[in-house]
């Protein structure tokens, strides 16, 4: 994998508070599971990046190598990759998540 | 050989050449993780004809795994754990695995 796919993802994720890796895009997903992660952040009220790995073939493999995660989506926060989307619904579902992105400032705190 | 449910109900349409990627993915799971539980489900009929659905019959999975190994894992760390067990599979076609990977303690 050439170093401007990692460069490009690299700069993808801290550029971004939220980069989601998924296949279509979040008004249009294109797999169940990314839809899954696309409704878990819009109900949480994340602004997040999508980038659609069905539209670069480099992302797609790239994005495998660089988290050494088999699988699409992929959720990066702030940098980090927190997992696809058996994980995040997981977090979502024990509320982890949305404490998580409070605590990074991405969003408000939960009413308690 | 039998291995219960490892196809639910869509046993039926599935030929012994199929059936390999199913035995695959149990037998790597177990040298890996020696799991107290080990459960592949094949939900490749709920991806037909969609993104991702090669065909085979064997391109999405789900697995539930309990094992005393997953025990101080985090999430990730359990995940990242099954994913290196079955990279050999996912070479071979697997295209979607979702993984429900539980300690002894927690499924209980």
């Amino acid at each position: 994998m050439s170093n401007d796919v990692f460069e490009q993802i690299k700069q993808d994720i801290s550029q971004n508070d939220i980069v989601l890796y998924m296949k279509g895009t979040a008004s249009f997903p294109q797999c169940g599971f990314s839809a899954t992660v696309v409704q878990i952040l819009s109900q949480i009220g994340a602004p997040f990046k999508d980038i659609n790995v069905l539209e670069n073939a480099d992302i797609r493999q790239g994005i495998k190598d660089f988290t050494n995660w088999p699988t699409i989506p992929q959720l990066y926060i702030k940098g980090e990759f927190v997992g696809g989307c058996d994980i995040v619904r997981d977090m979502f579902n024990s509320g982890e998540l949305q404490d998580m992105l409070a605590e990074k400032g991405i969003t408000s705190p939960r009413a308690a | 050989m039998m291995i219960s449910g490892l196809y639910g109900n869509h046993l039926d349409i599935k030929t012994a050449k199929t059936m390999a990627l199913a035995e695959e993915i149990k037998t790597r799971v177990i040298e890996a993780m020696a799991p107290e539980v080990i459960e592949v489900i094949n939900e490749s009929h709920k991806h037909a004809g969609h993104a991702g659905d090669n065909g085979t019959g064997e391109s999405h999975f789900r697995i539930i795994v309990v094992s005393a190994r997953f025990e101080n894992c985090a999430r990730l760390a359990r995940h990242r754990m099954i994913n290196e067990a079955l990279e050999p599979v996912f070479k071979k076609g697997l295209h979607a695995l979702s993984i429900q990977a539980f300690s002894p303690s927690e499924y209980k």
